[in-house]
C-alpha cells in the first residue's frame, strides 16, 4: 500500500511554480463550466455566478496545489458555494436554484430523430428536478451532475452524511413517484 | 456485525437508498446487502432506484453547459465584463489581483524552459526585472492601494502542438492591469501573453491555434503515434534476429556462444534511428476539449496532465543488515509503469518521478530463465545471480529470478470472462476506446471455444452490451465489441458490481472467473471513493472472481487507482498505449493474464551477516511487507500467471566496503554486542562457519496453490563468487539497464554513476535474442530520454 504523497514542495522550486501554472490551468479548463453551471443555479443568473466562479479561481491560485490536489473538485465547489453565501449575504437577498434558471442556461440547440427523442426524456426529466425544493435539486445535481460522493456532498453544503442521505433518498423517491405518474407505461 | 438479527428494512428507507447509491461501508453495506438479499421487494426497490439515478444522470449530464464564452478562438472567459467584475468587494478582489499578479511574475520569472525561443524570452525577462527592480513592486503595490478601472484575468488554453518548441508547454498567463502603468509594463514583459511583445511573430499567437484546427491535428498525430510508430517496431521486429538462437541461456554457465551471436545481431539496434518516436510526434499534452458533458470529474477527453494521479513513491533505502537481517516483499507481475513512461517519453516529456516504478519496469521484459521441469511439483523456480552493481563498482547486484510454469492453451481451464468497458464521454479518444475494442478483438481471437464472454459497459447508466456467450459464437462477440461507443459519464463502481454478478451467474468451478476493466480509471460516479472501491473488489476476489485492469489513455488517468484495484482483485495491472503493447499483454501472454499458477507470492531474503553489511531492494516500495507477514497466510500478495517472470534485484554493500548509514542509532546500552551474534568481523573470516559457509544470502518464497489451502515454503541459497557485471549474463546485465534507467528517471539519491548513456551501454550488452523486440525498443527509448534530457538540461 502507497502512502499518501507528503507534500513539502518548496515554494521557490521552478518545478512547483510551473506546475502551480499548469494545475491552476488545468483546474480552469475542466471545472469552469461544471463551476458556472452550478453557481447559475445557486444565484439564478449567469453574469453573477461568472463572477463567482472567476473568485473561486483566483482563490485557487493562491492555494499550493499539493494541498488540495486530491480533493480538487470538492475544494472548487465548497469555495465556489461560500462565495455565493457571501455574496447573497451581503446583498440581503437569498434566491438559489430558481426556477427557470435553466431554461436561461440551456443553449437551444435542436437535434434530429431519436436523439431529440432522448432530449425530450431528459428534459423532462429535468423539468421534474427543478419543481423540488431548492435543497434537494442542490444535491441531486452535485450527486448525478458532478458525481460527488455523499461524504463529499455532506463538506460541501455542510449538511450531515445522514442528511444528505435523506435529501437524496426523498428527492428519488418523489422522481420515482412523478416519473412513473408522467410517464405511464415507462416503468 | 449481528449475526442473531436479521437487518428488517422498509423499502424508504434513506439507507437502502444509500446502498443502492453505492455510498454505504463496511458492515452497513454487508447488513443490507444481506437484507436485500433476502427480500425480492427490496430488490425490485434497488432496481428502480438505480433505473431512477440513472435517468437522472442521463438527463443531467445532457444538459448543455453554459458557454463560458462565445467561441472566440477559444480563450475561456477572461473578457470579464469590466464594470462587473467588482461587484463583490472591490478591495478584496484587488488584493487577490495584485496577489496573482506577483505569482504571475514569479512563475515568468521560473517557468522551466525547453525551447531556444522561451529561454530567450525568459532571458528577456529576467534581464528587465533585474533592470527594473522596484518596478514590479510598484506595479503591485499600485495595484493594492489603488482599485484599477478593471482588471482583466485570462485563464489561459494549453499550447497545443506547438511546432518547434519539443513537447514543452508554454504557460500562456496574461494579467492585463491597464491602470496603473507600471502593471502595463510587466503586462507587457509577458510575452507570451500580450501580443505587442519584442519582434517577431509573437509566440501567444503561434502558440494558440484555432481551437477546432488543433483538435483534428491532434487527433491525427494521435492516430500516427499509436499506429506508425508501433508499425515501425513491429516491422522491424520482423526482420530482426529471427535467425538469433532463441535462447539465452539464464544462468552464469551456459551459452557463451549464444550469447556472442545474439550480441552481434544485436549491434544493429543501436544504429537503428530512434524511428519509434517519430519527431513530429508531439507532446501528449491533453488538448483543451470542450467538455462533453457536464460531468466535472469525468470531463476527461483532454485534461491537462496533472490530472494524472500518481502515488508518492518513496526509494527504499539501504538497510543494515545487523538490524534488518530479513526482506520481504510480495511479488509484482505489474508492467503499467513501462508504457506509460514510453508514452511520456514518446511525447518528449520527462515522466514524473512517481510514475516510474522500477520493479514495473524491470518486469515489463521476459528473460529466460529456466523454467520449472515437468515433473516438478513446485509451479514455478527461483534463478539467482550476483555480479558488481553497474552504477556503484564495489557494491554487489544481486538478481531474484523467478519463472512460472507454461501451461499450454489446451490445458488451461476453461474462461469465463467480463469485459467490464469504460465507454464513459471521456473514452472517447483515438486511443482510448478504439484501442480497448481492439486489444479485446486479439484477445478474443486467442480464446479457446468453449471459452465464455460477457460484455458491461460503464457509463451514467451500466449496461450489459453482451451478455455471457460462449466463443464459439465468436462472431457475436466481436460485433458487439464493435457496437460499442463513447458517451456519457463515468460510474465506475456499479458498472463493477453488474460485472461481478455477471461473472458469478457463469462461474466456471476450477475455471478462470475473471472480469476484465478497461478504462482511463477516471470513476466517480458511484461508488466513487477509492476505499469503497477497493474493498468491493477485494471481497469479489474471496468469491473466486478476479480482476484485471487495463489502463488506457492520458490526461486524466488514475495510475494509483488502476494499480491497487488490480491488487486487490488478484489480477494484473497493464497499461495500453498502443496497439503492440495490447498484443504482447492480451495475444501473447494470454495464458499467463488469464491462468494463475501461484497466489499470494512472497519472497523473504535472509542476508548473511558475514558476507552483508547493508542491502537495498530496488523498486517494490509499495510491495514491501512485514518479516512476520511472511509465514501468514491471511496476507494477501502477488499472483504469477503462467510462464509470468518476475525479477527483483537487490544492490548490496559487502563487508568491509565503507558505508555509514543515512541515519543510524547510538549503540544500545543494553545489549551486549555478542548476544545479538554474527558481528561481522571485518577483516577476520573466524565467523565464517557461523555465517553458513560463505552464504550471501537465502531467498525464501512462500506461495499458495491457485485452489488456495496452506502456503508452501521454496529455499534457495546463493553464493556471491565474486563475478564481475562484464561477466553477467545477457539478462542480468538488461535488468541491470533496466534499474538503472528507472533510478535516473527517478533521480534516486542511489543512482551512484548511473547516467543513460551507461544504461545504453549495458542494454545494448544485454539484448540478448530479444524475442519481440522488446529490448531494442528498450535502447531506442533511452536514447529518446537522452535527448529530453539534454533538451531540458
Amino acid at each position: 500500500m502507497r502512502s499518501q504523497p507528503p507534500v513539502k514542495p518548496d515554494p521557490s522550486s521552478s518545478i512547483r511554480t510551473h506546475e502551480n501554472a499548469a494545475f491552476v490551468r488545468s483546474a480552469v479548463e475542466q471545472y469552469q463550466a461544471p463551476l458556472l453551471r452550478y453557481a447559475t443555479r445557486l444565484v439564478g443568473e449567469p453574469d453573477r455566478a461568472r463572477d463567482v466562479v472567476q473568485d473561486t479561481f483566483v482563490r485557487l491560485m493562491a492555494q499550493p496545489p499539493a494541498t488540495i490536489d486530491s480533493h480538487l473538485a470538492e475544494w472548487l465547489f465548497t469555495v465556489c458555494r461560500n462565495r455565493v453565501y457571501d455574496v447573497h449575504r451581503k446583498e440581503g437577498r437569498m434566491k438559489q436554484f430558481a426556477e427557470g434558471a435553466a431554461e436561461r442556461v440551456v443553449a437551444a440547440d435542436p437535434r434530429p430523430g431519436a436523439a431529440l427523442e432522448a432530449e425530450e426524456t431528459q428534459a423532462a426529466v429535468r423539468r421534474l428536478i427543478d419543481r423540488l425544493p431548492a435543497n434537494q435539486q442542490e444535491v441531486i445535481r452535485l450527486k448525478f451532475q458532478n458525481g460527488f460522493s455523499y461524504k463529499e456532498i455532506s463538506r460541501i453544503t455542510e449538511l450531515s452524511v445522514s442528511n444528505v442521505g435523506f435529501l437524496i433518498h426523498t428527492a428519488i423517491k418523489t422522481l420515482r413517484r412523478e416519473w412513473t405518474a408522467e410517464m405511464p407505461g415507462a416503468e | 456485525m449481528n449475526h442473531f438479527e436479521q437487518t428488517r428494512l422498509n423499502p424508504d428507507d434513506p439507507r437502502l437508498t444509500a446502498y443502492a447509491l453505492g455510498e454505504l461501508e463496511d458492515d452497513e453495506r454487508v447488513r443490507i446487502e444481506a437484507a436485500v438479499a433476502a427480500d425480492p421487494a427490496l430488490q425490485a426497490a434497488v432496481q428502480e432506484i438505480r433505473a431512477t439515478a440513472g435517468r437522472l444522470s442521463a438527463a443531467l449530464e445532457a444538459e448543455p453547459l453554459p458557454q463560458p464564452e462565445p467561441r472566440v478562438h477559444h480563450e475561456a472567459y477572461h473578457t470579464v465584463r469590466p464594470a462587473r467584475v467588482f461587484r463583490f468587494p472591490y478591495w478584496g478582489m484587488a488584493a487577490l489581483a495584485a496577489a496573482a499578479c506577483l505569482t504571475l511574475v514569479f512563475i515568468l520569472r521560473e517557468l522551466p524552459v525547453a525551447s531556444k525561443e522561451a529561454r530567450q524570452r525568459d532571458a528577456a525577462l529576467a534581464g528587465q526585472t533585474a533592470a527594473q527592480p522596484s518596478e514590479v513592486e510598484k506595479a503591485s503595490a499600485a495595484a493594492t492601494v489603488q482599485p484599477p478601472n478593471h482588471v482583466e484575468i485570462q485563464f489561459p488554453k494549453v499550447a497545443e502542438n506547438a511546432p518547434a518548441s519539443s513537447g514543452e508547454t508554454a504557460d500562456q498567463w496574461g494579467v492585463v492591469v491597464p491602470n496603473p502603468p507600471q502593471a502595463a509594463a510587466v503586462a507587457a514583459t509577458d510575452a507570451a501573453g500580450a501580443a505587442g511583445s519584442t519582434g517577431g511573430l509573437p509566440k501567444a499567437a503561434r502558440l494558440r491555434p484555432d481551437f477546432d484546427v488543433a483538435m483534428d491535428k491532434r487527433a491525427d498525430y494521435r492516430a500516427i503515434g499509436a499506429g506508425s510508430s508501433s508499425k515501425t517496431v513491429l516491422a522491424d521486429a520482423d526482420n530482426m534476429p529471427a535467425a538469433a538462437p532463441a535462447v539465452v541461456g539464464a544462468d552464469d554457465s551456459g551459452g557463451g556462444v549464444n550469447y556472442d551471436v545474439a550480441l552481434q545481431a544485436g549491434k544493429e539496434f543501436p544504429s537503428r534511428p530512434p524511428s519509434a518516436f517519430p519527431e513530429t510526434l508531439p507532446a501528449p499534452e491533453p488538448v483543451p476539449v470542450p467538455l462533453p458533458s457536464g460531468r466535472v470529474v469525468t470531463s476527461g477527453g483532454g485534461q491537462p496532465f496533472n490530472t494524472e494521479a500518481y502515488d508518492y513513491v518513496a526509494d527504499n533505502g539501504f538497510l543494515a543488515v545487523a538490524q534488518h537481517p530479513l526482506s520481504t516483499f510480495s511479488v509484482d507481475v505489474d508492467t503499467a509503469s513501462y508504457s506509460n513512461v514510453r508514452r511520456f517519453l514518446a511525447g518528449g516529456r520527462r515522466p514524473p518521478r512517481d510514475a516510474v516504478r522500477i520493479e514495473e519496469l524491470v518486469n515489463y521484459f521476459t528473460y529466460a530463465y529456466a523454467a520449472p521441469k515437468p515433473a516438478d511439483q513446485d509451479p514455478f523456480t527461483a534463478s539467482l545471480e550476483v555480479a558488481s552493481a553497474p552504477w556503484a563498482p564495489t557494491h554487489r547486484l544481486v538478481r531474484i529470478g523467478l519463472k512460472g510454469r507454461e501451461v499450454p492453451t489446451a490445458d488451461r481451464p476453461a474462461a469465463n470472462l467480463v469485459f467490464l468497458i469504460d465507454v464513459s464521454g471521456s473514452m472517447d479518444e483515438p486511443n482510448k476506446l478504439p484501442l480497448v475494442q481492439e486489444s479485446l478483438r486479439m484477445l478474443v481471437e486467442k480464446l479457446k471455444p468453449e471459452d465464455r464472454v460477457a460484455i458491461v459497459t460503464y457509463a451514467g447508466e451500466s449496461g450489459l452490451a453482451l451478455p455471457s456467450t460462449p466463443v464459439s459464437h465468436r462472431q457475436e462477440i466481436l460485433d458487439a465489441l464493435d457496437r460499442l461507443e463513447a458517451g456519457g459519464s463515468t460510474n465506475g463502481g456499479m458498472g463493477i458490481q453488474l460485472a461481478y454478478d455477471v461473472a458469478k451467474a457463469n462461474f466456471i468451478p476450477g475455471g478462470v472467473n475473471r472480469v476484465i476493466l478497461a478504462t482511463d480509471g477516471d470513476f466517480n460516479v458511484g461508488v466513487t471513493d477509492r476505499g469503497d472501491l477497493v474493498r468491493l473488489i477485494g471481497e469479489k476476489a474471496k468469491s473466486g472472481v478476479f480482476l484485471t485492469a487495463l489502463g488506457v489513455g492520458m490526461g486524466n488517468y488514475k495510475d494509483a487507482t488502476l494499480e491497487q484495484l488490480a491488487g486487490q482483485g488478484h489480477g494484473a495491472y497493464a497499461y495500453l498505449d498502443s496497439a503492440r503493447e495490447a498484443r504482447k499483454v492480451l495475444a501473447e501472454q494470454v495464458n499467463g493474464t488469464l491462468a494463475v499458477i501461484a497466489r499470494d507470492v512472497k519472497v523473504q531474503v535472509e542476508f548473511n551477516p558475514v558476507q552483508v553489511q547493508a542491502y537495498r531492494l530496488i523498486g517494490y516500495e509499495d510491495r514491501l511487507l512485514k518479516p512476520e507477514d511472511f509465514n501468514n497466510d491471511k496476507i494477501d500478495a502477488g499472483d504469477i500467471g503462467a510462464g509470468h517472470t518476475v525479477t527483483a534485484l537487490y544492490e548490496v554493500i559487502p563487508a568491509g566496503v565503507e558505508w555509514k548509514p543515512e541515519a543510524g542509532v547510538d549503540p544500545l546500552k543494553y545489549q551486549r554486542p555478542e548476544a545479538r551474534g554474527q558481528k561481522p568481523e571485518v577483516g577476520s573470516r573466524k565467523s565464517e562457519a557461523r555465517g553458513g559457509s560463505g552464504e550471501l544470502l537465502t531467498v525464501k518464497i512462500r506461495y499458495q496453490a491457485p485452489e488456495g489451502g496452506a502456503s508452501r515454503l521454496l529455499e534457495f541459497p546463493l553464493t556471491d563468487r565474486g563475478g564481475a557485471f562484464a561477466d553477467a549474463s545477457p539478462d542480468f546485465k538488461f535488468a541491470a539497464a533496466v534499474a538503472g534507467f528507472g533510478l535516473v528517471l527517478r533521480d534516486s539519491p542511489h543512482k551512484g554513476t548511473a547516467t543513460l548513456d551507461q544504461v545504453r551501454h549495458w542494454a545494448e550488452q544485454g539484448t540478448g535474442s530479444d524475442a519481440g523486440g522488446y529490448r531494442a525498443e528498450f535502447i531506442s527509448l533511452v536514447t529518446r530520454a537522452e535527448e529530453i534530457f539534454s533538451s531540458q538540461g
